[in-house]
């Protein structure tokens, strides 16, 4: 089994790719050839598609009574730990929310990895991703991550998510939605990494509108060490800071 | 690098928090009528009303997902729960440009579905079930086909799949098996497995790319 991935094969293997259900390694080098050619990635995307359409097949069904107003409870933004409050079936709702956390946190860096990397669009692929993720065996296929939440500068709240993957190349993405005075900004933000030895990198700039913006880069050099990351102001001004941790893709639980 | 800054900035979407659309909180009020991405971006400012119109309107699609995967009621309540939960969270940051909300709804809960199911199965598909799903997805109710064309075709290529496909299929695009697990699950190589989801998406895609309905799709 080669590394090699040319456009014969990975019409051989796009499809179980879109469906997400293509095993880990497979996945990643087909994911590296998508990166450079066009033509595979539109084939990959009229897969999607299809995939996509295939589950919206499925019927409709009235859920259980109660549930609406359940469903609608609005998380307390930002608050880190918002479970709801005791009730007979919440321990249930608990464990598996905090399952759907850490998918959460897997579904946005893989799927993001994967728009970053291949830079098209379609729900499909990045979730489904997670999937091959969440079958795959742990010790063979778990990925260093660090993640951490972006949080304002000024009132403490939850503004973003930063995720690092460590890796050749590895890659950056920033997430941001700034509340309070910040809330309006419309324009360029820089990106600092911090190292945990003390070092502090200027990894790129980018362009926040109405204070939101979305941003991966690909970053050279080692970031396995990083401890946390900064969104500057041109004029310096810190706007949110991250401590960024290890996490690695889970595994759901047995 | 691929990604462009302010891209949610990209959405022209006519709606401003707690003015037009904000109507007594009636039987049916205007924020019913809010299209699906405006509501969604409303929700971002942790509207409470918005969010009930929300679930209203999305809860039978996303647990009509949940039960089909995962066929356990209990299961499925929390999936769909869970695909609200994280929709709240990712309000801010979903992106038009890479499908429809419904789409986006229908995809997290298949996923998170198919994780929790993957999470608690030990027996393979039963064949019963698969053969359940497949009716489910291939019948085409009149006023369906009259409603989404698109999707009548999908059903009626799907109907047209020689059996041992539209099986991989299901197993693959709908119980998220992979192909070595499918290859478990009917005796059977797995390249002949691998085949067999090939082969079906093929078809799929030809009868969705053609404009008229393709019916020798090979
Ligand atoms: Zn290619």
């Amino acid at each position: 089994m080669s590394g090699d991935m040319n456009c014969g094969r990975l019409r051989e293997i796009g499809a179980e790719l879109a469906l997400g259900v293509l095993p880990g390694r497979e996945r990643a080098e087909a994911v590296a050839h998508l990166d450079r050619c066009a033509n595979c990635r539109e084939y990959v995307r009229q897969l999607t598609l299809v995939g996509d359409r295939l589950i919206g097949l499925l019927p409709e069904r009235e859920p259980p009574p109660g549930f609406e107003t359940r469903a609608a409870r609005l998380p307390a933004r930002q608050a880190p730990a918002h479970e709801a409050p005791a009730g007979a079936a919440d321990r249930a709702f608990r464990h598996l929310r905090g399952r759907a956390r850490r998918a959460r946190l897997r579904l946005a860096a893989v799927a993001t990895a994967l728009t970053v990397a291949v830079g098209f669009a379609g729900w499909g692929i990045g979730t489904a991703v997670e999937e091959v993720l969440a079958s795959s065996a742990p010790a063979a296929e778990s990925e260093l991550m660090l993640v951490g939440d972006m949080t304002s500068t000024v009132g403490g709240e939850t503004v973003g998510e930063v995720y690092a993957h460590p890796g050749t190349p590895g890659w950056i993405f920033v997430s941001v939605g700034l509340t309070g005075p910040h809330a309006s900004y419309t324009g360029k933000v820089t990106c600092l990494l911090e190292h945990a030895d003390g070092r502090i990198v200027r990894v790129g700039d980018f362009t926040l509108n109405g204070g939101r913006g979305e941003w991966g880069v690909a970053a050279p050099g080692d970031l396995s060490t990083l401890s946390g990351a900064r969104l500057t102001m041109p004029d310096g001004t810190v706007l949110a800071t991250a401590h960024l941790q290890k996490g690695q893709v889970v595994e759901p639980e047995k | 690098m691929i990604f462009r800054g302010g891209r949610a900035g990209g959405r022209a979407i006519p709606w401003r928090p707690s003015s037009v659309y904000r109507g007594v909180s009636g039987f049916r009020s205007p924020v019913d009528r809010l299209p699906d991405e405006a509501l969604l971006s409303g929700l971002a400012t942790g509207d409470p009303e918005l969010a009930v119109v929300f679930v209203r309107r999305f809860q039978r699609r996303v647990f009509g997902v949940a039960m089909a995967v995962t066929g356990d009621e209990q299961l499925a309540e929390d999936v769909a729960q869970s695909t609200f939960e994280r929709a709240w969270r990712h309000a801010q940051i979903y992106d038009s440009r890479r499908g429809s909300v419904t789409t986006w709804l229908t995809t997290i809960a298949h996923n998170l579905a198919v994780d929790a199911v993957r999470a608690r199965r030990t027996e393979p598909m039963a064949p019963e079930d698969l053969d359940a799903v497949i009716g489910v997805v291939t019948e085409t109710p009149e006023q369906w086909a009259l409603a989404d064309e698109t999707a009548a075709q999908l059903r009626a290529a799907v109907a047209r799949l020689p059996r041992e496909q539209a099986r991989a299929l299901v197993m693959a695009g709908i119980y998220g098996m992979t192909a070595q697990q499918i290859a478990d699950a009917e005796r059977i190589p797995l390249g002949t497995a691998k085949t067999r989801i090939r082969a079906a998406m093929a078809k799929l895609r030809t009868t969705l790319a053609s404009p008229k309905r393709g019916d020798h799709v090979r």
